[in-house]
């Protein structure tokens, strides 16, 4: 062991079987201890894993593992083949997953609703929070979901095959679309893996509720926080155009920006605009005239994003860096910056402990929900036998 | 040295810098191609935003093939948009060649279209696959000069770090060559900056 190298461990509960541990540096050699099953054996289950980088060949990347199979008088040794440990860097662009489309086996629907509800043939293996993107949703020349394609949409699992996107396709300009019968099977979708990385972004917006305040839904998290500024781009064919920051049309060159006064949910919040008498928002675009749209966004602006310092102990403006993933339970990312005036740097790296199977055994995963688990990680210098 | 700055200060831009669609390309996607009147969009868009732009213009001489350059924003785009930006010859590009003097022309600039200054770099952002018809989609960031910063904390300015090999061991194997800085990014004026997306007409050829 050399100066240059870098180990770092920890623990964790577990709450399913799948685990994403962020570091400062993508490991080359992991290994982790189920204390759970160590305690108290099981059959099926995994006491421990490791897994070195040099095993992966770019196709195939083995964990190796120990378990207790059928019995639990003894643990046997195994492998898991596909989705054991990897690596990650969740920064540097936009990357995608699989994309998910017509296949011998695989298609996939979306319904007319509010929200819309996309059904699929094979298990989706997505997970409440996660961000996709659709494409081609021409169910024909003329019809189908194009108006939503290219927008990132958090998804809400409400299955294994089902799951809702924050958008109402319940309108006339809409048609269901189903890739098993689209023109030439066209449609797909594929996840965004790092959907969020700095925080809080630039949000495309689903609904507007005018009122004496004004509530904004978003098609994926917003990621803002009570008290802070934000500023609105709506494109004249969306509808409210007067709570546009610029061109402000009362009172040319003076921006009109709002301030968050309450958070609904992870894709709802409330400004502080009276927008009573402004016009209602459209989402019912038309299928035709998709090309070159751009859609209706809210940006953070001003000097109070994420990077703010409380005023006094307790208060809920100019909050701390923190960030929301899957429930609203904000948490400090690994990255900072806490400054005021800066957004937060949500890049992140380090691995992942997937939810694969054993190979021999066909049933143990590493860990499962309720687990206690340890790991360590390393970064070697140079390793070359 | 300072690649890892431009590359996260893009990352951010992509994120938090709001975006407007080409709509003036041929492709019939969401977005097009990069059509003239995108370009004029943008810039009109940043001068109603009273943004600042970045270079005066450059007045016309009386030289072949030359042309005056415009007062412009700059706005930074990928290499594999170069074709296209080529086929807006005759329509608005300016090719940096064709500038009555290069004196102020940045090595990485590619040419004009009216108000903007286009610089292009293999780093730019794009988001493969991503558009309405599954196609790439490339953000060509615009900017006015009071747009974005980026804040050193704590006076932490950028060290370079240099290790030389006997540092690590007799043998001499190892140096090491880094550099360390801590900073943040803000946008300072968001309506001076607009992510242009668009797609691609010209195939890559690679």
């Amino acid at each position: 062991m050399t100066e240059y190298s870098r180990m770092v461990k920890g623990n964790f509960t577990a709450t399913s079987a799948q685990q994403i541990i962020t570091l400062p540096f993508q490991p080359d050699y992991v290994e982790i201890w189920n204390y759970s099953i160590i305690k108290t054996a099981a059959t099926h289950s995994v006491t421990r894993a490791w897994w070195d980088g040099k095993l992966n060949d770019g196709s195939n990347n083995p964990t190796m593992i120990e378990l207790y199979s059928a019995a639990t008088t003894s643990t046997v040794f195994d492998t898991i083949q596909t989705n054991g440990i990897s690596t990650f860097a969740g920064a540097q662009m936009l990357q995608y997953g699989a994309l998910y489309q017509h296949t011998g086996s695989t298609d996939f629907s979306i319904s007319k609703a509010s929200p819309a509800v996309v059904t699929t043939t094979t298990n989706h293996n997505l997970q409440t929070g996660d961000v996709v993107i659709f494409s081609n949703l021409a169910q024909t020349s003329t019809t189908g979901m194009q108006q939503i394609a290219e927008i990132p949409f958090m998804i809400t699992r409400t299955g294994a095959t089902t799951f809702t996107i924050n958008w109402n396709t319940n309108q006339s300009n809409y048609t269901a679309f189903n890739t098993a019968t689209s023109t030439n099977n066209v449609g797909s979708y594929k996840k965004v893996l790092y959907p969020y990385l700095y925080l809080p972004t630039v949000s495309v917006i689903s609904a507007i509720t005018t009122g004496s305040t004004t509530t904004i839904s978003t098609t994926a998290q917003h990621q803002l926080h009570v008290g802070q500024e934000v500023g609105f781009r709506i494109p004249s064919q969306w509808g409210t155009t007067q709570l546009n920051e610029l061109p402000n049309s009362v009172t040319p060159g003076s921006p009109i920006y709002g301030y968050v006064v309450s958070i609904t949910d992870l894709q709802n919040f409330v400004v502080n605009i009276n927008s009573s008498a402004y016009t209602a928002f459209i989402s019912n675009q038309t299928f035709a005239g998709t090309a070159g749209r751009t859609f209706a966004q809210v940006v953070p602006v001003g000097d109070v994003n994420s990077g703010g310092t409380s005023i006094t102990v307790g208060s809920q403006l100019y909050p701390p860096p923190a960030w929301s993933y899957a429930v609203q339970d904000d948490s400090s990312t690994i990255n900072g910056p806490a400054i005021r005036g800066a957004f937060v740097n949500n890049t992140s790296q380090g691995f992942v402990i997937g939810n694969g199977v054993a190979a021999v055994d066909g049933t143990a995963t590493m860990i499962a929900s309720t687990n206690i688990v340890y790991w360590h990680a390393y970064l070697h210098d140079l390793g070359q036998p | 040295m300072r690649q890892a700055e431009d590359i996260i200060l893009r990352d951010y831009i992509v994120s938090a810098a709001s975006q407007l669609n080409a709509g003036g390309g041929s492709n019939g996607d969401n977005p097009t191609n990069l059509g003239i009147t995108d370009f004029s969009l943008v810039a009109t868009t940043l001068d109603t935003n009273n943004a600042y732009k970045f270079m005066s213009g450059i007045e016309g001489m009386d030289r072949f093939g030359t042309g005056p350059v415009r007062s412009a924003y700059f706005m930074l785009s990928s290499t594999e948009l170069q074709t296209d930006f080529d086929g807006l010859t005759g329509s608005g590009f300016l090719s940096q060649w064709n500038y009555p003097t290069n004196a102020s022309a940045l090595p990485a600039e590619y040419g004009s279209v009216f108000n903007i200054r286009i610089l292009t770099s293999s780093e730019a952002p794009v988001a493969r696959g991503a558009s309405m018809l599954g196609n790439d989609v490339y953000y060509n960031t615009v900017v006015g000069k009071q747009a974005v910063t980026h804040i050193n904390q704590d006076g932490y300015s950028m060290n370079l770090i240099y290790r030389d090999p006997y540092y690590s061991g007799m043998l001499a194997q190892n140096a090491t060559l880094a550099v360390k800085f801590a900073q943040a990014q803000a946008i300072t004026q968001d309506t001076a900056i607009r992510n242009l997306l668009s797609t691609r007409l010209s195939s890559l050829g690679v």
